[in-house]
């Protein structure tokens, strides 16, 4: 294994999933890309003059701030990481960063719990249906 | 010149819209003038003819336009003249001049009882001898058809389907405008009684003054949101405050809610969310104890001016409120409404703020410094330059008739003159969405009020409270504030405008427009209570799950709810002292 994809964001349970890749990276000798997906699909909530590209572009300086802070987290205990920012729809910023950034395993957290954004089993079938696309084994650490 | 005008519309589908939008505006005023002038003349009568006046109004005492008023004269049936009221409820009609030995006039409209009023004999008289009569206002009562079922059935499957998030909520409010139109024409034509309103006068209810306010507003703030100004300021509260979390707090609360008040608080927290959770993970805090506080302020904030809030801007258009008049009877509420929410908000958390500790690298706190800086310094001096304008504008345009629209779209037009010279990238920053909504909501609202719906509701209340303006007050301000937690408070404004305005006419010392300040505070922090309360604490929640970190239901509603009835005491409060 050599370059392990895992998608992140800030909070504690991202915080956990990326202490468990550095450790697996750690491990394999693989280096790690850490990605994050601006989605401003939220913006569909509110009914008011909202401009879509300021908000991104806002998204995407707090993207490269949370990728900074997990290649920093990974530097701190000697892995080399690096950091890929996407937009669109999770499945395929995965699979175009998997494919484009030569990725050969791609790293899930496991949902915390209730409040998560992923139920387990939404998580496997996502997991398998990347698998399936493009033919790089996923884990759900 | 037609080709050229044809060439135009084409390449510029929005121009076309925004001209059709101002004949529209323009159209139905410049006509209610002249009809108006007419009315007013007693000397429009012909001299060889007699006539008789007058106002016909609903039990609310508002007038009621397009009712078809005949006169009928010596026990004839058929009518010997007729004539409908116009916009301001008057009518005239001419008659032949000649010896009457009775007459009759009828009134007719839909959704009303039809009248007939018998002209007495000193009456008679005097239409024999002078040639004239005046009625006094002639009210007409209300009358339960089957277009005021689908006119309310329509609003409840708005408000709903906008509440359980089923459709967007433009599109829902353009469904239940499309019911009502398509009831009355489709459905009047089968069964009378199934009629609303026609198209001319659904378009009466849309309130253009509201659409050029909030559509120049949006110019003016996508031109100021990209300056990076707001980023400028979240980072100015971390530099100033030197990891004093009650200081950063206190800052941050003072800065969302001005910026709400002056600008858009969907847009303060749109621009501030972001870089506020940056600034969390460098102090090593859990970002939503800086967001919480800054999502409450920004609903409170925005009320002490008209452009603050959707609800404002509703409610100033329609009660001719200006921008002062927010100012200053709102404003000192405001300041106390929000140092009592600091002081809360600092408790609440206290516990957060003090176990925050970051260790960051300094590469980290030079990429946060990087994201706090005015990214474009000569379109913040020119926008600043023109927003000032504006605001001098909002603030002395009352004194010479100077409506907020008219202040609102001048800004824009500089703006694009002087800032943002392209149009079409201006008109992409135009949210027709949200204008369209609004349009489609003064429809659905407009056909409440035809069918009567919202009589019912104003004199429901007013038997409640009589003439004790302390209870309307208290009512007002918290059904607003239960409400506005529960459903969309734009539509529930909207809805609520022509009943203050009945209760504000009919209950003794509420001319000091109290009621009107009762609706602006309760409908604005009572969206405070939950998350789905008001669109900047979606759209919060939204930023805040992008970054890892959940705003839940029952996380909000923990601190919101508290939040919100404290600042609404406060407000009540302040309603008390100050009227």
């Amino acid at each position: 294994m050599k370059k392990i994809l895992c998608a992140t964001r800030g909070g504690e349970a991202s915080q956990k999933t990326q202490d468990a890749v550095i450790a697996m990276a750690k491990e394999t000798g693989a280096t790690i890309l850490f990605l994050y997906v601006v989605d401003v699909e939220f913006l569909r909530l509110t009914a008011r003059g909202v401009r879509p590209d300021v908000v991104s572009a806002e998204m995407e300086h707090m993207g490269e701030f949370l990728l900074a802070l997990a290649c920093e987290r990974a530097a701190a205990q000697g892995v080399e990481a690096e950091a890929c920012l996407r937009h669109g729809s999770l499945v395929e910023a995965l699979e175009s960063a998997a494919r484009e950034e030569g990725a050969d395993a791609i790293a899930f957290g496991r949902p915390a719990g209730p409040d998560s954004s992923f139920a387990l089993a939404d998580l496997e079938a996502l997991a398998a249906q990347i698998e399936e696309d493009i033919g790089i084994e996923s884990y759900i650490l | 010149m037609l080709k050229r005008i044809v060439m135009v519309t084409r390449s510029h589908p929005r121009v076309l819209l925004i001209l059709l939008m101002l004949a529209l505006a323009l159209g139905p005023g410049i006509g209610r003038s002249a009809l108006a002038r007419q009315q007013d003349s007693p000397s429009g009568l012909n001299v060889e003819e007699a006539g008789l006046s007058g106002r016909v109004v609903d039990p609310l005492g508002e007038p009621v336009h397009d009712a078809e008023v005949t006169a009928l004269a010596n026990d004839d049936t058929e009518p010997i003249a007729h004539s409908a009221s116009q916009f301001d409820g008057t009518f005239l009609i001419n008659l032949p001049r000649a010896q009457y030995d009775s007459m009759v006039l009828h009134i007719e409209r839909p959704h009303f009882q039809p009248t007939d009023l018998e002209l007495d004999a000193a009456a008679l008289g005097q239409l024999n001898e002078c040639g004239s009569v005046q009625f006094s206002e002639i009210s007409l009562e209300r009358h339960i058809t089957s277009g005021f079922w689908v006119a309310t059935l329509s609003f409840a499957l708005v408000l709903g389907l906008i509440a359980l998030e089923k459709l967007h909520k433009t599109t829902a409010a353009l469904l239940g405008a499309a019911l009502v139109l398509g009831v009355s024409f489709v459905g009047g034509a089968l069964d009378p009684s199934l009629f609303i309103f026609d198209f001319e006068i659904a378009l009466e209810y849309v309130d253009f003054d509201v659409i050029f306010l909030v559509m120049g507003m949006m110019i003016v703030i996508a031109v100021i949101e990209e300056t990076g100004i707001f980023q400028w300021m979240a980072y100015q509260a971390y530099r100033l405050s030197r990891g004093k979390l009650w200081l950063l707090v206190t800052i941050l609360i003072v800065i969302t809610a001005v910026a709400s008040a002056l600008l858009d608080n969907v847009t303060t927290m749109l621009l501030m969310a972001p870089i506020t959770i940056q600034i969390a993970l460098t102090l090593g805090l859990n970002p939503i104890a800086l967001l919480m506080p800054e999502v409450l302020a920004s609903n409170v904030g925005g009320i002490s001016t008209l452009i603050g809030t959707p609800t404002n801007i509703l409610i100033g258009s329609y009660a001719g409120l200006g921008f002062n008049d927010f100012l200053f009877n709102l404003t000192p509420g405001v300041v106390a409404a929000l140092v009592v929410l600091t002081i809360y908000i600092v408790l609440r958390y206290r516990k957060q703020y003090a176990e925050a500790g970051g260790n960051l690298s300094d590469a980290m706190r030079e990429r946060l410094k990087e994201r706090g800086r005015i990214t474009q310094p000569e379109k913040l001096r020119k926008a600043g330059i023109i927003f000032a304008f504006m605001l001098v504008l909002f603030i002395t345009g009352d004194s010479f008739h100077l409506v907020p629209a008219v202040t609102a779209i001048l800004g824009a037009v500089a703006m694009l003159l002087w800032v943002s010279p392209d149009i079409e990238e201006m008109m992409q920053v135009v949210d027709w969405t949200t204008l369209m909504f609004f349009i489609a909501l003064f429809i659905a609202v407009g056909a409440l009020q035809e069918v009567g719906l919202i009589s019912y509701i104003a004199m429901g209340i007013g038997n409640l409270v009589g003439d004790n303006l302390l209870a309307a007050t208290l009512i007002l301000v918290w059904s607003a504030a239960v409400l506005s937690g529960l459903i969309d408070n734009i539509p529930f404004a909207a809805t609520m405008l022509p009943v203050v305005g009945y209760l504000t006419r009919t209950i003794p010392g509420a001319e000091s427009n109290v009621l009107w300040f009762a609706l602006s505070i309760g409908a604005a922090m009572g969206g405070n209570s939950t998350l789905i309360g008001s669109s900047p604490n979606l759209v919060t929640a939204g930023i805040a799950e992008r970054a890892g970190y959940r705003m839940t239901y029952i996380e909000f509603l923990k601190v919101g709810l508290p939040a919100t009835i404290i600042t609404v005491i406060v407000g009540t409060v302040w309603l008390l002292i100050r009227f």
